[in-house]
């Protein structure tokens, strides 16, 4: 009776309990396949990897919070990448990268705006009018660049590979300001409101919550972390191609997912959508490395996947069915 | 006074002849040839067939509600598509067979997808996406990447080839008819259509009135599954070569199509009408997009802002102020 | 300082429907003010003028008598005017501190939220109610986990956390128990007494006698009549609310109760058990109309629940003598039973669907494949105009009716089928006068028909008036049984409360 309280008790007031879980497991597992995982290089090398996925989830989690979900991010990070390898170009001065880079992020801003305005002012449902701009905007991507190419300078996709503060990758760091960040302002009262606008719209608004501001402000943030995404992505590839957030989009739902928010709102938070990023990466690795044969890949990933998204059902329907 | 009102699968339906019309008056449509036009609309419809039947079974599990949706409809196609190419192999004799293994094992798919939601609480995008994922990777593992079969003459004559030459309809349009009427016997004049809306409005309700909820979601995940295992069948029939990818480009269309036709994203209100208009709409701007040798970007473009305009106009949700 | 706050002549229209064609009220500081009137009559939507949810389509409210304009909740909060609402205003899945300072927070100097002060406030106020909660309520608590009693509660700390000026109390006591009800009204005269205005929503007519200076009648979207409580008395203002003299004489403690000793038991149990029911062993004889009161949450929900087959639970169901094992509701209504729900929006009614498949949902089945729609039409009108369904037709949504009219589609879907054994959890809740009598001569007359009804009810009066026999429930056992004789308002109370004085057991 006891140890069944403890277990309902965890997964109600911690949802990050689980997907830590799924992520020790994983952790362990690609250890074992390789062993030199925690070398300063290899951290490194697979941290970098795994960071625009992270970002893309944790934009998603914010909007899967509030109520929403976002699939045009991937042509947001597209358009991102065609920016920055067309008007950077491979040759490009520092200075120019950073000027494109400051353009990227405004770009994820008015895209997120655009999605933002749809939903909250005009009200239409988010999955639709989200699947509409994903065609826009990588509609955009593929005209800004018809065919994969251009680039950024290689001295500065350097930097993104190979700046290790404390001796430590780049990409922990930047995911230890995001989580500290979203510790901030869930104690604030926007997220509050996130909360609330996410939980039930109707009752916050009764309670004078400005709902369409929130609604608004969900898409424009994932529309940031998205840029934010794309400029990593740019960075670790050093070339351009309007297809490379296809992907991505998926993928950032499925790790919000596994990360223990839910569609319905109103409930969970960034770290474990934050972990379930690195969890489906890891997954990703270790099917590399465990040398199971290309045509298999695909299926064991999805399988692994699926089975990480209904082992809490089945744990809940054993504890359920036992004594 | 009663409002005049237009219901969501006539709007779109108006919507795709004025813009049908429309493109008649391109440099290279039809102008005021009316032959040329006809043979275009049938053609067009033809294409909408495909699109029309994936997205029926994805407007039953948007119509039961509780975030329904069903993203492993492409990759079920796909993998129909693909068994009906390989056991059928230009044999007339085994078309029969190769429908029935297509309904069964899209209803296998769709069960599964029905048990993780029901039993194991999953949600329905994030379910079926993995099982999208599942049926991808299994076809890829019993292909290596290349397929050997071929489709049954009578497939092609059946589906892809006009009934008669004096009725120059295609076989496909009169199986999306018939497959119409009975989709909407299934929706409004059975017990089952009306438990399905009625879970998709309310479960609880539903429950104390009787209704057997989770049959009935087990239900409609597997008959969802069923109805895109015919799709992949017809669109095998139609195409008369397999691709990895080849249901996968209809997936999101065939959810645009139910929203583009009115029915309620959210659940428990819709048609499969709407859905056949939506698939229409949708098959029309990107063949038009086409015929106007428009770039891939600007055909994208093109679509996605056609589409927000159409949500625009009638997928509102309802003000928070009254 | 005093205040006042005026509403004139106001009109609100919904699509083509008129919800309020001349709305009028008056408050000022010191005084409570009743806001009576029949379903449908624009109560709702004139406190929902006040609070600035919704847009006025003409007429003016005035402050202080200088003209004023709310455009949203937010305005209505800054110039000191909260409302308890009757739909829930909470948001589930946040934790009652939260809920109640959800936009008002106490924040500390870096823009976070303060934790310690949040908590603190949180408990100043729950101690308002205390000694009225099932257990202690913890600021950290999700509201999701609270009964829905206490969820009420909730909403009226949340509201007046603001320290209003005018509270506006929209059928606040529909989900109280007795108690509860007593430890607000004492508020309410506290309140009154600091300076503050109430606005006091509600059905209950003891209750409107108990609390309220002043009333204020509306009938179909127009004030009809206002004045002091001390002048008007309970028939004349039930006279106001209904156009016609009302047929409001539904006790059937003056006309003589049928003897049934000698008819068959239609309904056994024995030594019945769920997470609230501590065992309960009862016998219903065919035809018998038996209540079950007590305070609110004392398993009334979980026994009517149980005995449907929607609540999984132990012990021993005779139903016609024979042995019953329900799991869904399903096998119930197989045998015979039916179950009009608690609350009809959550779970009675599907909105958004027409008032046909609202009526024909449990009953389907019985008109084949392809289904005869139109014999199910002609099945549906017949119910509705036996029910005096008011409506623009079958295939309207039920959302275009009044909480009465719902009401009887939720009963009407059941009488479709001819059940036998009826479960009726609180059906008269949030529900007109006019409407009631016509409840009550249906239940006397389902009975007189050789029905068997179990009903629960929170207003002690329908009971008394209604029942041969209640069964009061406290804490999760019948306490006491009260029949005949013993079927008085005093002793209901008593055993409601748990104490034991002249029952009959």
């Amino acid at each position: 009776m006891k140890n069944r309280f403890t277990w309902d008790f965890l997964m109600t007031r911690y949802p990050a309990f689980f997907p830590l879980i799924l992520l020790a497991i994983s952790i362990i597992v690609n250890w074992i396949l390789q062993p030199n995982m925690f070398d300063r290089e290899t951290l490194n090398s697979n941290m970098r990897v795994f960071l625009p996925l992270v970002l893309v989830a944790v934009g998603q989690a914010v909007v899967l919070i509030g109520g929403g979900i976002d699939i045009s991010v991937g042509g947001i990070v597209s358009i991102v990448n065609t920016i920055l390898a067309t008007r950077v170009g491979l040759d490009g001065s520092t200075e120019l990268m950073w000027r494109y880079v400051l353009v990227s992020i405004l770009v994820g801003l008015l895209a997120g705006a655009i999605n933002g305005f749809f939903i909250a002012h005009l009200r239409l449902q988010p999955i639709i009018t989200t699947y509409a701009t994903s065609f826009l905007y990588g509609g955009l991507a593929l005209f800004i660049l018809p065919n994969p190419g251009g680039g950024i300078p290689a001295s500065i996709a350097e930097i993104y590979r190979t700046t290790t503060p404390l001796k430590l990758p780049l990409s922990f760091f930047i995911i230890a300001i995001i989580l500290l960040v979203w510790k901030y302002i869930s104690s604030t009262r926007y997220g509050k409101y996130l909360f609330a606008v996410g939980g039930k719209a109707d009752a916050a608004y009764e309670t004078a919550v400005p709902v369409t501001s929130v609604q608004f402000s969900i898409y424009v943030i994932s529309g940031l972390m998205a840029a934010l995404a794309g400029i990593a992505i740019t960075m670790l590839s050093g070339s351009g191609n309007a297809e490379i957030g296809s992907a991505i989009t998926l993928n950032s739902i499925t790790a919000v997912i596994i990360g223990g928010n839910s569609f319905s709102g109103g409930i969970g938070g960034v770290t474990g959508p934050v972990m379930g990023a690195i969890t489906l990466s890891i997954i990703q690795n270790i099917i590399s490395f465990a040398h199971i044969n290309t045509w298999w890949e695909t299926l064991v990933k999805a399988t692994i996947i699926v089975i990480a998204l209904a082992a809490p059902g089945i744990i809940n329907l054993l504890r359920r069915s036992g004594p | 006074m009663r409002r005049f009102h237009l219901s969501p699968p006539v709007a779109a339906l108006i919507l795709a002849v004025i813009l049908f019309i429309l493109s008649g008056l391109l440099p290279n449509g039809f102008g005021s040839n009316l032959d040329i036009a006809r043979s275009q609309a049938t053609n067009i419809v033809r294409l909408a067939v495909f699109l029309g039947v994936i997205a029926a079974g994805q407007t039953l599990v948007i119509i039961s509600g509780f975030e329904g949706i069903d993203l492993s409809a492409g990759s079920v196609v796909t993998l129909t598509a693909i068994l009906t190419y390989v056991y059928v192999n230009g044999q007339d004799d085994k078309v029969l067979a190769a429908l029935l293994i297509s309904f069964a094992v899209g209803a296998i798919i769709g069960l599964i997808n029905g048990i993780g939601v029901t039993f194991l609480k999953i949600s329905p995008f994030v379910m079926t996406l993995g099982m999208s994922g599942v049926v991808t990777g299994a076809i890829i593992v019993v292909n290596h990447g290349n397929v050997s079969g071929k489709v049954a003459p009578i497939m092609t004559r059946i589906i892809a080839r006009p009934i008669s030459q004096a009725i120059p309809i295609p076989g496909a349009i009169v199986i999306w008819v018939i497959f119409g009427v009975l989709m909407w016997l299934l929706l409004e004049r059975t017990t089952f259509g009306k438990n399905l809306f009625a879970i998709g409005v309310n479960r609880v309700t539903a429950t104390l009135s009787g209704v057997n909820v989770t049959g009935m979601n087990l239900a409609t995940y597997t008959l969802a599954g069923a109805l895109a295992g015919f799709g992949g069948f017809l669109l095998v029939g139609n195409t008369g070569v397999v691709l990895i990818q080849l249901g996968q480009p209809y997936l999101f269309p065939s959810i645009a199509a139910v929203a583009v036709g009115g029915t309620l994203l959210s659940g428990g209100k819709g048609s499969y009408w709407g859905s056949m208009a939506g698939a229409i709409v949708l098959t029309l701007i990107t063949s038009l997009l086409t015929t106007m040798q428009m770039p891939d970007s600007v055909r994208r473009m093109v679509l996605g802002a056609t589409l927000l305009v159409l949500i625009s106009i009638y997928g509102r949700q309802r003000g928070l102020r009254q | 300082m005093a205040k006042s706050l005026s509403a004139r002549n106001i009109i609100k229209r919904y699509g083509g429907v008129e919800a309020l064609s001349d709305g009028n009220l008056d408050v000022h500081t010191g005084e409570v003010v009743a806001l009576v009137g029949a379903n449908g009559s624009g109560k709702s939507t004139m406190s929902k003028v006040i609070n600035g949810v919704v847009v006025l389509d003409g007429g003016q409210l005035f402050l202080d008598d200088k003209p004023v304009q709310l455009s949203s909740p937010q305005s209505a909060k800054k110039l000191g005017i909260a409302t308890v609402f009757q739909e829930l205003s909470l948001i589930p899945q946040m934790t009652v501190a939260e809920n109640i300072w959800l936009t008002r927070e106490p924040m500390t100097a870096y823009g976070t939220v303060n934790r310690k002060e949040i908590d603190k406030k949180t408990n100043e106020l729950l101690s308002l109610f205390q000694g009225t909660y099932k257990t202690d309520i913890h600021p950290h608590d999700p509201v999701a986990s609270l009964p829905a009693d206490e969820k009420q509660i909730i909403e009226i700390l949340k509201a007046i956390s603001v320290d209003p000026w005018l509270i506006i109390l929209d059928e606040a006591t529909a989900s109280l128990d007795s108690r509860q009800v007593t430890r607000l009204f004492d508020l309410v005269k506290h309140w009154k007494e600091a300076g503050k205005a109430i606005v006091f929503v509600s059905h209950r007519m003891e209750e409107i006698f108990r609390i309220a200076d002043n009333y204020s009648v509306l009938r179909n979207g127009k004030t009809v009549g206002s004045g002091k409580m001390s002048d008007i008395n309970e028939k004349d203002l039930v006279k106001l609310m209904i156009e016609k003299e009302s047929v409001f004489s539904f006790s059937r403690t003056g006309s003589k109760k049928p003897d049934k000793a000698d008819k068959p038991m239609c309904l056994e149990v024995d030594g019945l058990h769920t997470t609230t029911l501590k065992g309960i062993s009862f016998r219903v004889r065919e035809g018998e109309l038996v209540g079950i009161g007590g305070l609110r949450g004392q398993g009334q929900r979980d026994l009517l629940l149980s005995l449907y087959g929607a609540k999984p639970h132990s012990g021993k169901i005779k139903i016609n003598g024979k042995e019953s094992k329900f799991n869904h509701p399903r096998q119930a209504m197989k045998k015979g039973l039916a179950l009009v729900p608690g609350d009809r929006a959550r779970e009675g009614l599907l909105y958004i669907r027409s008032i046909l498949e609202n009526l024909l949902l449990p009953s389907w089945k019985k008109y084949g494949f392809p289904l005869k729609i139109a014999k199910a039409k002609h099945d549906a009108g017949k119910i509705a105009e036996s029910l005096n369904l008011k409506m623009a037709g079958l295939n309207e949504p039920v959302s275009s009716l009044s909480g009465g009219n719902a009401q009887k589609v939720v009963i009407g879907k059941w009488l479709m089928r001819q059940p036998s054994l009826l479960l009726l959890n609180d059906p008269t809740k949030g529900v007109d006068v006019g409407t009631k009598a016509e409840f009550y001569s249906l239940l006397t007359n389902l009975c007189n028909e050789g029905k068997t009804i179990l009903f629960y009810s929170s207003d002690d009066e329908e009971l008394i008036g209604l029942c041969d026999r209640v069964l009061v429930l406290h804490d999760g056992i019948i306490r006491t049984e009260l029949s005949g004789e013993t079927l008085t308002k005093e002793n209901l109370i008593a055993a409601s409360l748990g104490i034991s004085n002249g029952g009959a057991l």
